[in-house]
């Protein structure tokens, strides 16, 4: 075997565990800071952004804070199943966002407009991730 | 956007992100039930059920054969006082 090519599957193997590890963290680390930072961002910027970009929308710029405040109310009150609920709403309005931006044909406008569409897969990864731990309490593990 | 487009997109989306939520809360159970099956049935898991097992036995025998040893620490004690008084009353009447 010459010596490039074996460089390459030492490589390929190399990211590939990197990929997993990635992949693992992604599924199983801890949650909270992401939750915190997505209620944050729902509190604070969701109803400033919408408001400057879309324009007057009640349900966005009321509705969304007190839905990020909720959030945060669950994750300082570590209960679990609070939490799952109020990661659900989050990714709904991200997802909201989403949809509404492309209705509105401005979200391959520019590429910070993309943003929602990774607010909307990092809420939803959270979600997935308290969900598991949920069940895996469940399960006695 | 009028407020007729927001609330059914609103609705709309809701409806999608319920729907998305409940096909992965759904396969994440799956999954969840699958690797507590495997985990049941898998050979260390028994092996572990059946050493704790062991463990609890031989901690219960352990704390009987405790209390046995105390009592026969105690007979013995009170056997060798009635040893002792015994052998002064036959040292007195073979003086005698």
């Amino acid at each position: 075997m010459s010596p490039l090519l074996e460089k390459i599957k030492t490589l390929a193997a190399e990211l590939s565990v990197r990929y997993e590890s990635l992949r693992k963290i992604w599924q199983y680390s801890d949650s909270q800071p992401t939750e915190i930072t997505l209620a944050a961002a729902l509190v604070l910027l969701y109803p400033i952004a919408t408001y400057l970009e879309l324009g007057y929308s009640p349900i966005m710029q009321i509705l969304a804070p007190i839905a990020g405040l909720y959030q945060l109310y669950c994750v300082s009150g570590k209960c679990l199943s609070c939490r799952v609920r109020a990661s659900f709403i989050t990714f709904s309005f991200y997802l909201l966002a989403a949809v509404m931006y492309l209705y509105c044909g401005k979200l391959f406008q520019g590429a910070s407009y993309w943003g929602w569409v990774l607010f909307s897969i990092s809420s939803f990864g959270s979600l997935k991730r308290i969900k598991k731990e949920e069940l895996h309490r469940s399960n006695g593990q | 956007m009028d407020n007729s487009t927001q609330i059914i997109l609103a609705v709309v989306t809701l409806l999608g992100s319920a729907g998305i939520w409940r096909y992965a809360e759904t396969r994440l159970k799956v999954k969840a039930e699958q690797k507590k099956e495997e985990q049941s049935a898998s050979d260390t898991i028994l092996y572990r059920d059946d050493l704790k097992k062991r463990v609890e036995e031989m901690d219960r025998a352990l704390k009987e054969a405790n209390q046995e040893l105390l009592e026969l620490t105690q007979k013995v004690a009170k056997l060798e006082t009635e040893n002792t008084f015994l052998r002064r009353e036959i040292d007195i009447l073979k003086s005698k």
